[in-house]
């Protein structure tokens, strides 16, 4: 039998013990004496959460492709298990093989959000490696990061050794071919650092050294420390999606996963260039899978894993060329076969609806808008093309259809956001709800219609044209919420619409750490220190704390988060290269001030900059 | 027509709660291919049951579930292409058809067999010599055993006597096990913990910790007292 890394009495008396115990149906086993490299691929959150991720599915069937590598996975212990595992000195292990990931060659760690930061130290506290990667030893493991967050990785650049920029099918092999070259005779550190640096994609932090303008503290300069050492990192991008590696079958977890489906990944990037999106401009350019790949992946996906229910993912699935065919599919080819089909937001028209009323119960379904912004002025200075008529329209032919529930999401707090703004948001509810008793007949009407809207507050992001804008302290961002709600109140149709809105001291956070340098990372340090950990869990979240840690670290969040930056200053992520040009992220934020609208990659070519990739909708015909 | 599918739960799926431990097999039967049936609507789900949930922390040798097929398939393909897709602790181990009038395996179960043991060694309870002359006393002598039962409601006081049908203890390696037949399903439904604790009050023992017993199901029974039948024993192949 196998044995677990934790004892009885302890999976007993913690919450979901079959979190830590492996075993799941599609779990790779290897024996870790077969392999010459051990890698802990670990998503900082709890199981639930990262076993839902599909990075981390694609990077674990790829590495584990490999014979020499055991890539096994880990997640953050809860906090009950936390405190166990520090009061009896047990260290934190593998699900796979539950050997403690002290021994491995790497600990890798996936950056999906800011709040995770914390987490990433919790890991590493756990397993026993130093914080710091100073303080590492010639044979610790060599802890990677990578994900999103890792466009602006400055402020866990302490941490970590290896910062992968960009998609990680492209240069793992390389780095791994590299690691075991090395591991051949006498490893050296430090030496290997110095290599991988010169792999595409790779940031060694400690390879560079950094300036601040005693003037107003901005970065005077960032260079690296040795002449050859890259001076820009290149974010790695797969160019063809249909030949890149994609899992044949993915983990079933014992544990409900917030995602307990198959996914299916249809496209990458995405054609819009929402000004506020950094998804949207670093995952550029849109690359699209063949409709064939996709259908033969959903089928040996459903198979494999015996899921019921399949998903599309992708940032804007109605952009995909062949949705109709890929639906058509699904719907004939699953639905009989006791097999849901969960759709993604869909923009809304005839052809959403249709497949819509094939897979859900009309009655029991809402149909969903996501215009970000109230007011047309506002929509179009964040360039969401998306119209008053397209939302009633939409909203119209759905209540035709028989849906009575609508979902708005907006965001407040984007720049030139003025109270007008904010109040166009419940009107534009209230006329979707006019729309519906409009459109519907008092005796056919099944009550009142439902209209929820959602605002969170905006976060500006490093490669948006946006990464310059000012964010607003936390009480104005309540007071923003207020405007909408009290105007809300005021409308005819009150009585239908419901508001509801996020935390903003969490906001404020984000926003540091988002356009963050390496001065927050004792901050950070010093937070986790003083017990601040799954910060991204509004129950542990501790505020006082982290301003605690500012303060003793001379953190001023006014010049992180509050101020407005220069389009000239030297920002710290400017090192990488996204393929997106600044240049085009200052034209994109002069077009924000004056509210114009630029076409969509399908439209016409905006020259972002990653045409230069070779690939997807920069070079398919237009 | 409906199979009865009988299973084993042992080693670390014993940290499997029964939620899971469900969405694992119905995922299992639709990556096995069987012609399962469906309910109607617009999620359907697979007609699938199982009989007494098992708690968090305990194995067993004998777990049922049920499941409606809308044509009959070979038992013994049936059950090696189940046991395909199990994982280490859980195998399959019978599959027959039931006849037409069997009762569902959630309310047919009457009565459960467990073999019970302490994880500690050095529990209290094998430092008592004379253990069976004592449960002698406790139980086959004893008209009846009164206890309080907690439940969601508050307490009740009941007489786990009637629902006791065999009570043994055997000494191995210095160590008590329990063998025990405890009333079972939806009516009375006595856990091998409450009767230990019982037992362990008798005994004047200090308190009782319910995570000290190992436990084990061995099987489970539909019928009347005198004439038990093991859920297993229903039905044939073909």
């Amino acid at each position: 039998m196998k044995k677990l890394a934790l004892p009885d009495d302890i999976l007993m008396q913690i919450d979901k013990p079959a979190r830590y115990i492996g075993n799941e149906f599609n779990s790779v086993k290897k024996n870790p004496a077969d392999v010459d490299i051990r890698f802990a691929m670990c998503f900082p959150d709890v199981y639930e959460v990262g076993m839902s991720h599909l990075g981390i599915a694609i990077l674990y069937d790829m590495l584990n492709k490999r014979e020499d590598t055991y890539c096994e996975r880990v997640y953050s212990p809860w906090p009950d298990l936390h405190n166990l595992m520090k009061e009896r000195n047990i260290p934190l292990f593998a699900l796979e093989s539950q050997n403690a990931i002290k021994d491995f060659d790497f600990i890798g760690m996936t950056l999906q959000y800011e709040m995770c930061y914390t987490n990433i130290l919790q890991i590493l506290d756990l397993a026993g490696v130093a914080l710091e990667s100073k303080d590492r030893e010639n044979d610790d493991p060599i802890v990677v990061v990578g994900g999103p967050c890792a466009t602006n990785p400055e402020p866990i650049a302490d941490f970590v050794d290896i910062v992968y920029v960009g998609e990680g099918e492209t240069s793992y092999g390389a780095l791994l071919d590299l690691y075991k070259e090395c591991r051949k005779s006498g490893f050296n550190r430090q030496e290997f650092l110095r290599k991988a640096c010169h792999i595409p994609g790779i940031y060694v932090p400690c390879l560079y050294e950094v300036g601040y303008k005693e003037s107003d503290g901005t970065l005077e300069y960032f260079r690296p420390l040795y002449d050859d050492v890259p001076a820009v990192i290149d974010r790695q991008v797969v160019t063809d999606m249909d030949s890149s590696s994609y899992p044949t079958k993915m983990l079933i977890p014992f544990v409900r996963a917030i995602q307990d489906r198959v996914v299916l990944e249809i496209q990458r990037g995405c054609i819009r260039g929402c000004r506020f999106c950094q998804a949207g401009m670093i995952y550029r350019p849109n690359r699209e899978k063949s409709v064939d790949v996709l259908k033969a992946q959903a089928k040996e996906l459903l198979a494999s894993t015996g899921h019921e229910e399949i998903s599309l993912s992708s940032l804007s699935s109605s952009d995909y060329h062949a949705l109709g065919e890929l639906m058509d599919f699904l719907i004939d080819d699953c639905l009989s076969e006791g097999v849901n089909v969960s759709l993604p937001s869909l923009r809304i028209d005839a052809f959403s609806l249709d497949v819509m009323s094939k897979v859900q119960d009309v009655r029991k379904s809402s149909i969903t808008f996501a215009p970000e912004a109230g007011s047309q002025r506002m929509r179009n200075v964040i360039n969401k093309g998306l119209t008053v008529e397209d939302i009633i329209g939409g909203a119209t032919l759905a209540f035709k259809g028989g849906w009575n529930k609508v979902k708005f999401y907006f965001m407040l707090g984007l720049p030139t956001e003025t109270d007008e703004d904010m109040k166009a948001i419940p009107q534009l509810a209230n006329e979707v709800a006019a729309a519906y008793y409009e459109t519907v007949p008092k005796d056919q009407r099944q009550g009142r219609c439902q209209i929820t809207i959602s605002t969170s507050f905006f976060v500006p992001k490093p490669f948006t044209p946006f990464q310059w804008a000012p964010m607003y302290e936390a009480g104005e961002y309540l007071r923003r919420a207020k405007v909408v709600n009290d105007e809300m109140k005021a409308q005819l149709n009150q009585k239908s619409l419901k508001y509801n809105w996020h935390h903003s001291d969490v906001t404020v956070l984000e926003g540091v750490f988002a356009r963050g340098d390496r001065r927050l990372c004792p901050a950070i340090l010093d937070a986790y220190k003083s017990g601040c950990f799954f910060d991204a869990w509004g129950e542990y979240f501790d505020f006082d704390k982290w301003l605690a840690a500012f303060e003793k670290n001379n953190i001023s969040i006014d010049y992180y988060a509050y101020r407005q930056r220069e389009l000239d200053e030297l920002l710290p992520w400017d090192f990488i290269n996204c393929h997106v040009t600044k240049e085009f992220l200052k034209r994109e934020w002069n077009n924000a001030m004056a509210a114009k609208v630029t076409p969509n990659c399908k439209m016409a070519c905006s020259g972002c900059g990653s045409a230069k990739i070779g690939s997807g909708v920069c070079h398919n015909a237009r | 027509m409906r199979a009865r599918v009988k299973f084993a739960k042992t080693g670390i799926m014993r940290y499997v709660g029964h939620l899971d431990l469900m969405r694992f097999f119905q995922k299992a039967v639709k990556r096995s291919n069987l012609p399962i049936k469906y309910s109607e609507g617009f999620n359907p789900h697979q007609i699938m049951s199982f009989a007494a949930p098992l708690g968090v922390g305990l194995t067993s040798e004998g777990e049922y579930m049920d499941i409606d097929l809308k044509e009959k398939v070979d038992a013994a393909m049936a059950l090696e292409v189940l046991n395909k897709n199990m994982v280490e602790g859980l195998e399959i181990t019978g599959f027959k058809y039931l006849p037409d009038d069997a009762e569902k395996c959630m309310s047919a179960v009457t009565a459960a067999s467990y073999i019970v043991t302490y994880k500690d060694l050095k529990d209290d309870a094998c430092y008592i010599d004379n253990i069976t002359d004592l449960k002698a006393k406790f139980f086959d002598e004893a008209h009846a055993i009164n206890i309080v039962k907690k439940t969601k409601k508050g307490e009740r006081e009941l007489d786990l006597k009637p629902l006791i049908y065999r009570f043994n203890i055997s000494i191995e390696d210095k160590v008590p096990v329990y063998d025990l037949l405890l009333s079972s399903g939806s009516t009375d439904n006595i856990k091998p913990e409450l009767v230990v604790k019982a037992f362990h009050e008798f005994l004047g023992l200090p308190e009782f910790d319910d995570l000290s017993l190992d436990i084990k199901r061995v099987d489970m029974f539909t019928g009347e007292p005198d004439n038990f039948v093991s859920l297993g024993e229903i039905g044939d192949e073909h």
